[in-house]
């Protein structure tokens, strides 16, 4: 449905230097889908977003939107935004002020090219778009009156309101406060199941991403890091920079003894003792490696020993209501472990630290120096 | 919307067949806007440069020579000259800062009563032309006809009038009174974003009043009183009216007279105006440099923090009415008095000092006079044609060039910016003089007709238009735009129907603030208005300088004043009805 390909973009900083904004992203979105853009501010997602648009003019590449080529750099094909018809809406709503709800609503039909919608016409559509997003009677009020969460689904009405083959959404819900967009993410889910529409959504928040997507793409410095479905993202990160945006967790540096097994299992030596993980890719023996745990994984209990288990000392506690945050010393690092509430231990008490093997995961880690590494870190 | 956008390369990829695609109506037009608004600046700066550099001679510019310097700047009253310029503007300044910061103060922190009223009052004042004020100020404190020392003098007894108003504190005194208004808009604003919070702060921590004022407050506002002292410096530097007509009767010259006298002497010295003017243009563009820097350092100040944030007002207690009282008497001062006595002399034909005893002299003959002569039926319909043209003019070319240079030139944009505001810089009198000798040479019908007046008009008041265009599009979220373009409206569409509604307020106000400007036009005009194409500043300054007809020009003082008034209470509408909708 929607196919990006090799896009670039670069900008020219201020202080004069290129900055690759988008750094060949190939990305596809399969019919009814929502593929989510997701990484820190920088990353190029947005421009992404504004490429696919037509309001920002890609380098190179190729864009195409229901099989109708739009973009291309080489052919020559630049579709303005506005021949399009995609919907959209922007994070700050861009709700006209000096328009009714309705007017909002209407504009599109009002400035369509391809054909003429009659007054009935008009009146039915916008009146069916309002009722989608529940705001159905609210027509002649002045938009401004709207509350922010109002303003959000009129966005997202008027953004629907031509039934458009492509939706595009940038960080619609990150002006909302904390209980609301928890609501518009069951509303976007809903809908976005609904009608069936062909979604790229952009944001910087993991765990709206992880709660709306088929699929997500983890963007950072221009380029797509890992692509998957939520679970296979959060469960399985293909690197540190990955696991470390989604979600919290925690990271041990070491190196890898003797094999990786069929299993894909393999002995890490670290400072604070080895740590059995899982593997995704082969490594040799000897290579520098690091091992990931989340800190809902870290197992706590009053004593243990054997295999995976760490001698710790709790450091700092949260109590948070339906869960407890610690900070645990581990030797000359702090885990961060995240525990049912029945798990309480007062701070300066010695604990265990169990780490089940099939939830350590294991990472190549580039050599101190190499030009991997600096991007691993700049990248972090 | 990046330059490219909303333009499809087509099918043809030849350079010219892509540019013909990319160059719409639309954006030909906005080019065009853009094009005209720098002609604008640039002609008469090369101008001025050139004349300068260029020896006199009876048929135009001559060969090039620095003569014109040597000459200018080793004439015996120079120093005298510009030592009168540089007290002149600093007096000005100082003057009108306290006056026009007080009120801000009293207006924007105090629970004063009246403040709503002190605000639209500083609004007329600034709507009076300084041309109007100034001769009423000669008709109140002359030694010889003034009433106000005739009233004194009789008060106390004195043999000598207690003033004169041709002097240097009298003008000094004058302009302050016409410019104390643009220091209360100036400071304001400061007044109104200063966080009543810093200063609670700092009560908290122990220190008294005094000590508040002097390490919490003045610091914060030091931004804006520097800023405004340095406009207000510049405004006074490159005034024409108060020294032509109370400095000229007491031979105290500024720079900006001796330019006009210069290029209206036998034979014209255009050279020796060009290079005074470069001199005072390079004292304006440092006074401007050191302004736009000291603003620019501002916002390092911000003191406004977001959402919740609600001043409060100082409580003055049992000061409230003395305070509003002394702000009321200084606007009865300085509006009042002028105001009163040009309706009172117009009523007479020979000078008369209000009395009841007069009254009985008093007849319309000034008005009747004024209507059946074709010179003022003249300078009326030019007046009023030229602010129409020069308020429509300057509003559309700044909105086409603040719309190109923040939505289509994100890295070049600040240039078309600089452009645009360049002529704050440039005094009215060097944009006279430099479009006179411009157009002398430029091969463009416009010579001594309206149309060189509207040139002049719409380079001046560019900036003003830049100002409310500009600041009224960063309000307006890009976004907004490229939703309707998403949308599927083209770039008419989206200009039609969603940015102009949204600017309109904006637009407006920029429209009738260039329109008061526009009409009350004397110091460049001077240089370029010619019979059959005078204007109400030029025939007022004529009539007044002739004597014998003060009544009549009084007369014609209350005609300009009277629509104006009413135009400052339409912007004063547009102003709440735009609070309320931010």
């Amino acid at each position: 449905m929607l196919s990006i390909q090799s896009l670039r973009k670069t900008f020219i900083a201020r202080d004069g230097t290129r900055v690759n904004a988008i750094d060949g992203v190939s990305l596809d979105v399969e019919q009814g889908k929502l593929l989510t853009l997701l990484g820190p501010s920088g990353c190029g997602k947005t421009t992404t977003l504004r490429c696919v648009a037509g309001l920002e003019r890609p380098d190179s590449g190729l864009i195409d939107i229901g099989g109708r080529r739009v973009y291309d750099s080489a052919g020559k094909v630049l579709v303005p935004a506005n021949q399009r018809g995609i919907g959209m809406v922007f994070q700050s709503y861009a709700i006209w002020p000096h328009m009714t709800v309705f007017e909002n609503v209407a504009f599109p039909l009002r400035v369509a090219k391809d054909r003429k919608y009659g007054r009935e016409e008009v009146a039915a559509k916008v009146n069916r778009a309002l009722d989608m997003v529940r705001l159905g009677g609210f027509g002649d009020r002045a938009a401004t009156q709207l509350s922010g969460g109002q303003q959000q689904r009129l966005a997202l009405a008027r953004g629907l309101v031509r039934a458009p083959s492509l939706l595009l959404l940038d960080e619609p819900l990150s002006n909302l406060d904390a209980k609301l967009r928890e609501q518009m993410r069951f509303e976007l889910k809903r809908l976005q199941l609904e009608l069936g529409i062909t979604t790229l959504y952009v944001t910087h928040d993991q765990s709206e991403a992880l709660a709306l997507s088929d699929e997500i793409a983890v963007l950072n410095a221009g380029k797509v890091i890992q692509r998957g479905n939520p679970h296979d993202i959060y469960h399985r990160p293909n690197c540190e920079f990955v696991a470390d945006f989604i979600g919290s967790t925690n990271m041990v540096e070491g190196t890898v003894e003797g094999a990786v097994g069929a299993d894909g299992k393999a002995r890490v030596r670290t400072a604070q003792g080895h740590i059995v993980c899982t593997f995704a890719q082969t490594i040799g023996a000897g290579s520098p490696a690091e091992v990931i745990i989340r800190p809902e994984d870290v197992v706590v209990s009053a004593s243990g020993s054997g295999e995976n288990t760490l001698a710790g000392r709790i450091a700092n506690r949260i109590f948070l209501g339906e869960l407890i945050d610690y900070e645990i010393a581990v030797g000359s690092q702090t885990f961060r472990v995240r525990s049912r509430p029945d798990w309480d231990f007062s701070i300066g008490s010695a604990v265990a630290l169990r780490l089940p093997p099939e939830k350590c995961i294991g990472l190549p880690r580039p050599a101190a120096g190499s030009p991997e590494a600096r991007a691993h870190h700049e990248a972090g | 919307m990046s330059a490219g956008n909303d333009a499809a390369f087509g099918t043809s990829n030849t350079l010219a067949a892509r540019l013909a695609v990319w160059l719409s109506p639309g954006r030909l037009l906005l080019f065009l806007g853009v094009a005209i608004g720098v002609w604008l600046v640039f002609v008469p700066l090369g101008t001025l440069v050139y004349i300068s550099f260029s020896k006199d001679t009876m048929l135009g510019p001559g060969p090039a020579t620095i003569s014109n310097f040597i000459d200018a700047y080793s004439a015996r009253g120079i120093p005298q000259l510009i030592g009168n310029s540089l007290v002149f503007a600093s007096g000005t300044a100082i003057l009108t800062l306290l006056m026009g910061g007080g009120i801000a103060w009293v207006v924007e922190r105090t629970d004063a009563p009246w403040r709503d009223t002190f605000h639209l009052l500083a609004l007329m004042s600034f709507a009076i032309p300084g041309l109007l004020t100034t001769m009423a100020w000669a008709l109140i404190l002359s030694p010889n006809i003034g009433w106000g020392n005739g009233l004194l003098k009789s008060w106390f007894g004195l043999s000598e009038a207690p003033f004169n108003i041709y002097s240097m504190g009298g003008m000094i005194w004058a302009l302050s009174s016409h410019y104390f208004p643009l220091a209360y808009l100036l400071m304001g604003p400061a007044f109104r974003v200063l966080d009543i919070r810093m200063e609670e702060a700092a009560v908290v921590s122990g220190a008294g009043n005094w000590q508040v004022a002097t390490r919490v407050t003045m610091p914060l506002l030091r931004p804006a009183i520097l800023s405004t002292l340095l406009l207000l410096f510049v405004r006074g530097i490159e005034s024409f009216e108060v020294p032509r007509l109370l400095g000229m009767p007491a031979r105290i010259h500024v720079m900006t007279t001796e330019i006009q006298h210069a290029t209206a002497s036998a034979p014209p010295k255009f050279g020796i105006a060009a290079a005074l003017g470069i001199g005072l243009l390079l004292l304006c563009v440092l006074g401007v440099y050191l302004y736009r820097k000291a603003t620019a350092n501002a916002e390092a100040f911000a003191t406004v923090t977001g959402k919740g944030y609600q001043p409060t007002p100082i409580r003055l207690g049992g000061w409230r009415w003395p305070v509003a009282a002394i702000v009321a008497l200084s606007f009865f001062i300085n509006l009042g008095l002028p105001l009163v006595t040009l309706l009172w002399q117009s009523f007479f034909s020979t000078i008369a000092a209000p009395s009841i005893e007069a009254l009985r002299k008093a007849s319309l003959e000034n008005y009747h006079f004024l209507i059946g002569y074709p010179v003022f039926r003249t300078a009326l319909k030019n007046s009023a044609l030229l602010g129409v043209l020069a308020a429509t003019c300057v509003t559309a070319l700044a909105f086409m060039m603040a719309w190109v240079a923040q939505r289509m030139m994100k890295k070049q944009g600040w240039m078309l910016d600089a452009i645009a505001f360049t002529p704050i810089a440039i005094p009215s009198v060097i944009v006279g003089a430099s479009i006179l000798f411009a157009y002398l040479v430029i091969p463009l019908p416009v010579y001594n007709t309206i149309w060189i007046l509207l040139i002049a008009y719409v380079t001046m008041y560019l900036p003003y238009g830049m100002r409310f265009a500009s600041g009224g599009l960063v309000q307006i979220h890009r976004e907004l735009e490229e939703v309707a373009e998403v949308s599927g409206a083209s770039l008419g569409e989206t200009f039609r129907r969603v940015l102009l509604p949204l600017l309109a307020p904006v637009l407006v106000a920029s429209w009738l603030y260039v329109f008061v400007l526009a009409v009350r036009e004397l110091a460049a005009s001077i240089f370029l208005a010619g019979p059959g194409t005078q204007v109400l500043g030029t025939i007022s300054l004529t009539m007044w300088e002739e004597g014998g007809s003060f009544g009549a020009v009084c007369a014609l003082g209350v005609i300009q004043v009277v629509p104006l008034v009413v135009i400052v209470f339409i912007m004063r509408r547009i102003e709440r009805a735009v609070r309320v909708e931010r």
